[in-house]
């Protein structure tokens, strides 16, 4: 048994009630119809969503966009280790990258979809505007976690003569894990966000898609089965996400 | 030691910045080019950057239309979402009740793509200008609401014995002490929540097809305007931008003050 304290315990409590009035005024609105016919209350929505008959349709739909979301998710990852530590390695690169991700991160992902539609495909546009999210958080939290070695060890490995890529390795990236860690949880729901608004440019399968011809059509507890499937997928992996970071810092802290 | 000649160099210091600045942004733009060139794309399916101008110079009326509206419904659903969430913030800090409980539902919320609550919320409130104010409000609200909560319980050490010292009251305290020194998380928020502001208005925009830029976009792409949907990408990202560069500008002018 894990001893928590009062008030652990009370904020465990008051959490649980938070979410499970907010689950409750979903239904009663729905019930009630206060907001209209499309507001479903939500055991409507799971019945739809748990129906057998549906299985298939919500499967090749959940295959479709969580296999782009994984894809961009470890590109943008990648991408956004690899060129922040070009950037830690080699110092006059580090001020271009810096500006190239903020310029990235500003640009709306709406207005990057066309190209991606000519360049990749209408199916990978989700994936790549995904990646590109994905990089952006990866990028920022690994450049600031890079700096996060103590001068002391720093000192060490010069006196060692250690080359810039083992220092890199050895050093700097172990110390850096916590940060590239918290970011990485961080971009769980970009990756999602990215994916799905991918989709929304004329993809042909996938949640986004279910999503816009749902709400095109007035499917109303399709369009909310649909949101409700990646909104706890995301929270899901946010809350794996979570337990590795706490994991993780137990260990580099 | 003789002086430095400033003026012939200045020009040349000012490209080596530029370049070491902008480098990345200009390889990205040469990668591009060079794809197009190589996989010999369709010039029907992606224009040269010169006919993209070309629609721009020649129907201003349109882009500036479509660009004031999305702008305006941007700002104004920030600026809403942003003082709601602020509110909510300061609610929740008054009892530890309501803090208990909107505190664990905010962290859900910002972790889940709440961009995809777009369809959810137009179907609800119908395909119009208030819906997509609406969808601004609350994509704004959450990070306002959780960078608030979060400032308002980081307070500098030992202030809030000083305070307790004086005999001020809560209402004092709240004021003097727990609002200001919100102010730098608030600005943090206010940075974070700009581009998806002006991201989920087009958003919504492009999904019910009303008007706006988004709208523009929606129907130039459909009816194969390839042209008119790439100037309003430039649009897009010209004030996405501008609003991006005036937030980061706003904080660190509001922080430079502060401390």
């Amino acid at each position: 048994m894990i001893a928590l304290s009062q008030e652990r315990w009370r904020g465990i409590v008051l959490g649980a009630f938070g979410v499970l009035l907010f689950l409750g005024l979903w239904q009663l609105i729905g019930v009630n119809r206060w907001a209209g016919l499309t507001w479903p209350p939500l055991t409507d929505v799971l019945t739809f969503l748990f129906n057998p008959s549906r299985r298939a349709l919500f499967g090749r739909a959940m295959s479709a966009s969580f296999s782009m979301i994984a894809l961009g998710y470890v590109t943008g990852a990648a991408i956004g280790i690899v060129l922040a530590g070009i950037a830690h390695l080699v110092h006059p690169l580090r001020p271009g990258l810096d500006r190239l991700a903020s310029v990235v991160h500003a640009i709306p992902a709406i207005a990057l979809a066309p190209l991606f539609i000519v360049m990749l495909s209408r199916e990978m546009t989700g994936m790549a505007i995904a990646a590109l999210n994905v990089f952006f958080v990866i990028y920022v939290a690994t450049t600031s976690g890079l700096v996060a070695s103590t001068a002391a060890h720093r000192d060490l490995f010069q006196v060692f003569g250690a080359s810039p890529v083992k220092r890199l390795m050895r050093l700097d990236l172990p110390a850096a894990l916590p940060a590239i860690v918290s970011g990485l949880k961080y971009a769980v729901p970009a990756a999602f966000i990215g994916a799905i608004l991918g989709e929304w440019f004329g993809s042909s399968r996938g949640l986004g898609l279910l999503m816009v011809s749902a709400m095109q059509n007035f499917q109303i507890p399709l369009l909310w089965s649909a949101v409700l499937i990646a909104s706890t997928a995301s929270l899901l992996v946010f809350a794996a996400m979570s337990v590795v970071e706490h994991l993780v810092y137990r260990r580099y802290r | 030691m003789r002086p430095e000649p400033a003026t012939p160099n200045r020009p040349l210091r000012m490209l080596k910045t530029a370049l070491s600045r902008y480098w990345g942004v200009i390889a990205v733009l040469v990668i591009w080019q060079a794809w197009v060139s190589i996989s010999g794309v369709n010039q029907i399916v992606l224009p040269q950057p010169v006919d993209v101008f070309r629609d721009l110079v020649a129907e201003p009326g349109i882009y500036l239309r479509n660009a004031g509206q999305t702008l305006l419904l941007a700002a104004l659903g920030l600026i809403l979402g942003m003082l709601l969430g602020t509110v909510i913030a300061v609610l929740a800090w008054s009892s530890t009740l309501l803090s208990g409980i909107l505190t664990p539902l905010g962290l859900v919320f910002s972790s889940v793509p709440v961009v995809a609550l777009i369809p959810v919320i137009a179907r609800i409130m119908g395909y119009d200008l208030k819906t997509v104010l609406a969808i601004v409000v609350i994509i704004s609200f959450f990070p306002a609401f959780v960078f608030t909560s979060a400032g308002l319980k980081t307070l500098p050490p030992g202030s809030s014995d000083l305070f307790r010292v004086l005999g001020a009251s809560r209402w004092t305290r709240f004021t003097r002490l727990v609002l200001p020194s919100a102010v730098p998380s608030w600005m943090i928020a206010f940075r974070l929540a700009a581009p998806p502001a002006v991201l989920s208005a087009m958003l919504a925009e492009f999904l019910m097809g009303t008007s706006g830029l988004g709208y523009l976009f929606r129907s130039a792409a459909s009816g194969f305007q390839t042209e008119r949907a790439l100037g309003t990408s430039v649009v897009a990202t010209v004030i996405s931008v501008l609003c991006f560069t005036f937030a980061l500008w706003a904080e660190r002018a509001v922080l430079r003050k502060w401390n």
